[in-house]
Formats: C-alpha cells, sequence, structure tokens
C-alpha cells in the first residue's frame, strides 16, 4: 500500500471533523442534537430512573413494554439510557452519515479531492471521520448520563463509570454498520435524501421480506444476519459488559458493507 | 530514450450505448500547450476525465509516466481543471487550498505558503477567506484554476479554462500558462480557437470520439508550401482575389471570410511574400488591418480540405 495513504486518509477524517464541528450546518446540526438530548435527558431518563429507583415493584409494566432488561442494569439511568440509545444513535446514524461522498460528487468537489489522494482514502477517510463525529456524540452523550447519576447519588461513581464504559463502545459499535452502509449507499447514490431513502427501505422491508420468507426457506435466515441492526433487539436485553457478546455481528456487518462500499467507489465515474 | 508523458492505446469509452471515444491511441511528450479541440460532444471532456482518474475506460489502455491514471505515484505530478467542478460550500477557499495542498504531501506551512502563491497568481488574494458561494462564476473558474496549480504539478489538463472568463482574466490565464509551460506540459481543451492559437504548439483533434489521424501543427516554417492571411478593410473580394493570384509564387488564394484571404505561396519562388502583398494592396490603395503568417487554428480546422494545386 502506498506511504502515503494513511497520512490522506487522516487529513481526509481531520477535514470531516471540521466540517461537524467547525462550520454552519456541522454546528447547527450539533446544537439540534443537544437541544433533543437535553429533553431527553430531563425528562424521559430522568423520570423514568426515578420510577425504577423509588418503585421497585414495576417489573411487569416494563416487561409489557419490551423494556424488562432495564432492571437488570444496576444504575437505572444507564438502564433507561441504553434502551433510548440504541434507538436514537442508528437513527441519527442514518442522517448524519448520509452525505459522505454523495453531494461532493454531484457537485465535482469529489474530483478535485481524487487528484490528490486515492479512492479508497477519500472512502475510508469520510468513513473514519464520520465515526469519530458520532464516537464523540455518543460520549458526550454518556457523560451527560454519568453526571444525572452523579447529580442524584455521588457515591455511585464507581459502579456508574463501567457501566458508561461499557455503554459507550457497545454504542460506538452499533453504530458502526449504520455508518458503513450508509456510506455504500452514499458512494452509489446523487443526494443524501436518496440515500436516506435507500437507507430506510433496506432497513425496514428488507429484513421484513427476509423475515417472511426465512420461515419458509430458513436459509435464508442467513441474510437477515447482514441487515444493521440486526442484533439490537437482543442486545437490549444484554447488561453492562455482556452487551460485548454480540460485538461480532457489527464489526463482521460493518467490513461486509466497507468492502461493497469501496468497490462501488471504485467503480464509480466521479 | 524519454518515455512518452501520455500514452493511449485503443482507447474506447461508451456512455450507455452511446460511444463517446472509439479506439483512440496517441502519444505525448513533454512539451509546450497542446490544445485539444473538436465540436461539442466529440469527446474532449471524456477523453480528459479518463486522463484524470475520474472515468474508468470501457477498453483500452492509458499511461500517464508510465503510470495508469489515478495512480497514488501521479499525485503532485499531474493536476486537472475539471469541467464545472466546484469547491465544498461550507469551507473557506482558502482552507480548501490549504487541505489539497497538505493531500499533496506539503507540511502545513508550506500548504499555506502555497496556497496564497496560487492565488496570487490568479489575482484572487483578496477572497481567500471568502466561501465559493460568493464568487461569481469567472472568480470560481480562477479558483479552480489556482487548485490545479498548487505544487507546480509537471502536467495540467485544462477543460475549458478560459469559458466564461473576461478578456482581464483570460490574459491572467494566459500569462500563467506561459510562465509555467517551461516546467509543466499543459494540454487545453477549448473552442476558443484564437487562445489556443496563441498559446499551442500542437492542436489535437477529436470528431464523434475519434483522433484526427494528423496532429495539427502550428510550426510551418519547414513546409514547402506557407501561408499567410490577410485581413482587409472593406474591399472588392473578386478583385483581390485575382490580382493577389498574379503574384509570382502565389499558389492560391482563398477566401474563408468576409474581407478575409488566405494566401498559399512557395517560399522557393518567392521568400518575400509578405513585402509583395503589401506592395499590391499599397498600389491598388485597399486598407488592410493584418497581415499574419500561417493559416489560423480555425482555418486549418474547418478548411483542412483546401489544398493548393
Amino acid at each position: 500500500m502506498n506511504p502515503g495513504f494513511f497520512n490522506r486518509l487522516s487529513l481526509i477524517s481531520q477535514f470531516e471533523l471540521k466540517r461537524g464541528f467547525a462550520t454552519r450546518k456541522g454546528l447547527l446540526s450539533l446544537v439540534t442534537f443537544a437541544v433533543v438530548w437535553y429533553f431527553i435527558l430531563l425528562y424521559p431518563l430522568r423520570f423514568a430512573a426515578e420510577l425504577l429507583n423509588q418503585q421497585k415493584s414495576l417489573t411487569s409494566f416494563f416487561d409489557f413494554l419490551g423494556f424488562g432488561s432495564i432492571q437488570q442494569w444496576p444504575i437505572p439511568e444507564f438502564g433507561v439510557f441504553w434502551h433510548f440509545a440504541l434507538i436514537i444513535f442508528p437513527m441519527l446514524s442514518i442522517t448524519l452519515a448520509a452525505d459522505q461522498t454523495c453531494s461532493d460528487r454531484e457537485r465535482g468537489t469529489l474530483r478535485l479531492i481524487v487528484l490528490r489522494s486515492s479512492r479508497d482514502s477519500l472512502f475510508f477517510g469520510r468513513f473514519a471521520g464520520v465515526m469519530v463525529i458520532q464516537a464523540l456524540l455518543i460520549s458526550a452523550a454518556a457523560l451527560s448520563t454519568l453526571a444525572l447519576v452523579l447529580y442524584r447519588d455521588t457515591t455511585l461513581f464507581s459502579s456508574a463509570f463501567p457501566d458508561m464504559l461499557a455503554i459507550t463502545v457497545n454504542l460506538i459499535l452499533a453504530v458502526l454498520p449504520f455508518t458503513a452502509m450508509m456510506a455504500a449507499l452514499s458512494a452509489n447514490v446523487k443526494s443524501a435524501r436518496q440515500a436516506t431513502v435507500w437507507a430506510i427501505l433496506i432497513w425496514t422491508f428488507l429484513a421484513g421480506i427476509i423475515s417472511v420468507f426465512a420461515d419458509y426457506l430458513p436459509a435464508l435466515y442467513f441474510f437477515k444476519f447482514l441487515v444493521p441492526g440486526y442484533q439490537l433487539s437482543d442486545l437490549a436485553q444484554l447488561s453492562g459488559w455482556q452487551t460485548l457478546q454480540l460485538a461480532y455481528v457489527p464489526l463482521l456487518q460493518s467490513l461486509i458493507l466497507l468492502a461493497l462500499g469501496r468497490r462501488i467507489m471504485a467503480r464509480q465515474a466521479l | 530514450m524519454r518515455s512518452p508523458i501520455i500514452q493511449c492505446q485503443r482507447l474506447t469509452h461508451i456512455y450507455s450505448g452511446k460511444v463517446a471515444l472509439s479506439d483512440v491511441n496517441f502519444e505525448l511528450d513533454a512539451s509546450e500547450p497542446i490544445g485539444l479541440v473538436g465540436p461539442n460532444g466529440a469527446g474532449k471532456t471524456t477523453l480528459l476525465s479518463i486522463l484524470s482518474g475520474f472515468l474508468h475506460p470501457t477498453s483500452g489502455t492509458v499511461r500517464l509516466f508510465g503510470h495508469r491514471p489515478g495512480a497514488a505515484q501521479l499525485i503532485g505530478k499531474v493536476s486537472a481543471l475539471p469541467q464545472d467542478a466546484k469547491l465544498d460550500p461550507s469551507f473557506t477557499v482558502f482552507a480548501q487550498l490549504v487541505f489539497y495542498a497538505r493531500l499533496q504531501g506539503l507540511t502545513k506551512q508550506l500548504a499555506i505558503l502555497e496556497a496564497n502563491r496560487v492565488l496570487e497568481a490568479v489575482s484572487l488574494k483578496e477572497v481567500a477567506h471568502e466561501k465559493p458561494l460568493v464568487l461569481s462564476h469567472g472568480m470560481a473558474k480562477r479558483v479552480a484554476i489556482a487548485q490545479a496549480l498548487i505544487g507546480k504539478p509537471e502536467l495540467i489538463l485544462l477543460d475549458e479554462p478560459t469559458a466564461g472568463l473576461d478578456p482581464f482574466n483570460v490574459r491572467t490565464v494566459r500569462a500563467i500558462i506561459a510562465e509555467q509551460s517551461s516546467v509543466t506540459t499543459f494540454i487545453i481543451s477549448s473552442h476558443d480557437l484564437a487562445e489556443l492559437d496563441r498559446q499551442c504548439r500542437q492542436i489535437l483533434l477529436l470528431e464523434n470520439g475519434i483522433m484526427q489521424p494528423e496532429k495539427i501543427s502550428i510550426n510551418e516554417k519547414q513546409a514547402a508550401t506557407r501561408f499567410i492571411t490577410l485581413q482587409m478593410e472593406s474591399c472588392p473580394a473578386r478583385e483581390v482575389i485575382a490580382n493577389l493570384q498574379a503574384l509570382e509564387g502565389v499558389l492560391q488564394v482563398t477566401n474563408p471570410q468576409k474581407n478575409e484571404f488566405v494566401v498559399a505561396y512557395d517560399p522557393g519562388l518567392q521568400a518575400n511574400m509578405d513585402l509583395q502583398l503589401i506592395q499590391c494592396i499599397n498600389t491598388h490603395h485597399w486598407q488592410y488591418r493584418q497581415l499574419s503568417h500561417g493559416k489560423t487554428l480555425e482555418e486549418k480546422l474547418f478548411f483542412r480540405d483546401v489544398h493548393p494545386a
């Protein structure tokens, strides 16, 4: 591999960080995320945690909602956070990572970049940049939840901190295949909106169709394994570091989707 | 032995069933600027896109400095002004030029110096910290030219560099090309034949995706037949042709456009044809506007079938 490959990959991902944190559009997205997260933290997350903390006899209620595993978490805030985050961050990933290359390709900006970098550096650099942005957002959300726990009881730090780390690592792994899927879609479509629409179609219809057909032909069940987020419902039932038991699923999905996206990018006319 | 900077062999490109380039073969050595001409849809942009690595050809091989287009070895060595490529609207012009320079391997300090240098070359230092959306069409074009100059590449492919520029900025682009052509080979695709005529010593002609077999050379000093192009003020065309035709050494006089005459002559019979022509004009009290040696590029392209008897 060319010695400049990682250097260019790093420069391209740093430029994506600037786009995420130092441009008007990026800052607007950040502020929106902060406001939404503030209200989630302040109301559903805090109230649910208080409810769980005060009334331990709500097992059947949470079981009814499908959130029974919340009670396995020693710190209720993290149990609630875990369930919210498993829905919010993959959805956020679909919108945040939708425009990795498509609008730049339509505008011709990618041409100016590939004159100075390989398509691989560009593809993986953009992917890495978007992943770092999401990792920072996830870490910020997890830290804010930790702050909420410590606000209630500062003595919980020693037990809350490992939970926070486990959740952060798991959420980063959870958004990995979604980001890879958006990288592959973005390399193929003309706009972020198209990429988002395709992602929703793949995520919902494809998973649904595979499930229906897999009932008749169990061999098809394997393809469901390729749909990003396949493991999320199983993951929601786990707590603490147990959650890493399913880490192989998003990692394998990401590898397959990135290989597919890289191939699309290599063949694409710019 | 010096190897050619560009080698194309049996290059074909097909866009959804339509042949854009058909079996194109040519080799180019490092030289003074080379023009690429042809009508709309002839395949000029497709050819430049393949050379730049933006498009993969349907078949055939292309080598730039011995490497396939887009190879890492060509970074910093080959650059381009792609047609209609725009900068990212989210970042300032300067930030993007520094980013491009850094991708080419320059350190941060050198990248800053280089971004300043290329902006100064296109007289746009004052818009360095503006975002691309506030630039006029001409300014955006000059910024796009600036990015192609980063790092002084050995080969620069320019697709319509002067389209949409005012005369002052056309002069600026011309000066940049003239200044850098000692170290850089420019390939310029353009419809502005007069501009190519001024800048290029060699012309490649593409028609319907087919590269025409003869490279049109501007240098005709060695030719057995030479030409003089005469632009006259309002004059009686038939009379002018008859009188010029009667001069010793004149092989043929054509009148491709109103008040323009191309005189083909044998330099062996009459070495000072320009003086003869002026004397003839003076004798008949006609007025001439311009007399230039050789045919214009436009005449070479559009009146290629006209040969002296």
